[in-house]
């Protein structure tokens, strides 16, 4: 297990992108998996220091990172305001315009993710991403699952 | 991230190096404001350094097209590494931008690429 606890700098981002590749490569991703993975937790860590702390450099945030034998899993917790989950979705990817496209990413690599109703002090994010066996995920790359 | 802008014969060449995320996309950003201009050059983006490219350094190139879009600007990129190229067709970007392969490809084609081409 791994567990970073940063400040919700956007330069501390290659930090968590670090470890994430790693744990990602040790677990037998290929190149490009471990690479869509690493932006999957990259836009979801992006979000928190964007959306939940509104660009706010004081405050921290945690990524943990737990190595299963069927999955990767990966936590990540703030202490800013309750996420309102209803709100969040991918924008139509026929819609040209900036924005938006990080929740398109994290839908479309990961297998689960969830927010932890029990955590009060703030938003518990779990990710995760099944492997069908050592080295392989359980499909062959991203898929536009939604949007 | 780096950032430098070359300035061509009627083409500017803005050079990225390293990540474009949420901290380095501002950079670009502003490379790609002040190059993007009515009556100013062709502009291209050199993606060849670029390690690694998020949702904001997308949006920020997306940004840049809405605005070539609006000042008739040549706009194009070039370089990108097979990571960079998968996040954008992932989004079905590939498609939008006009992207060649290399510097000398970009240069000879980009004065005869229409301003809205690639849409």
């Amino acid at each position: 297990m791994i567990r970073i606890a940063i400040s919700s700098q956007a330069r501390l981002l290659n930090v968590l992108r670090g470890a994430v590749k790693l744990c990602a490569q040790d677990a037998g991703l290929s190149v490009s998996d471990a690479e869509y993975l690493t932006l999957a937790i990259d836009e979801a860590a992006a979000n928190v220091i964007r959306h939940t702390y509104c660009g706010s450099c004081d405050t921290r945030m945690a990524l943990e990172i737990n190595s299963l034998p069927d999955r990767l899993e990966f936590i990540l917790e703030d202490w800013g305001p309750k996420v309102r989950e209803d709100l969040i979705r991918p924008r139509p990817l026929d819609e040209l315009r900036p924005g938006g496209l990080g929740t398109f990413f994290i839908y479309s690599f990961m297998d689960k993710c969830s927010y932890d109703p029990n955590f009060k002090e703030g938003n518990r994010l779990k990710l995760v991403k099944f492997l069908t066996q050592k080295g392989a995920c359980n499909n062959e790359g991203p898929s536009a699952k939604s949007g | 991230m780096k950032v430098q802008v070359r300035n061509l014969d009627s083409v500017s060449i803005i050079d990225s190096t390293g990540d474009v995320d949420l901290y380095s996309s501002p950079k670009l950003r502003d490379a790609l404001l002040a190059e993007i201009r009515a009556d100013g050059p062709c502009v291209l983006v050199n993606m060849s350094e670029v390690a690694y490219i998020d949702s904001s350094g997308i949006a920020t190139l997306v940004e840049g097209l809405q605005l070539s879009r609006q000042t008739k600007t040549r706009f194009a990129l070039f370089g990108l590494r097979p990571n960079a190229k998968s996040v954008l067709g992932l989004a079905r970007l590939d498609k939008v931008f006009v992207i060649f392969g290399n510097e000398v490809e970009a240069l000879e084609k980009i004065g005869s690429v229409e301003p809205f081409a690639g849409v």
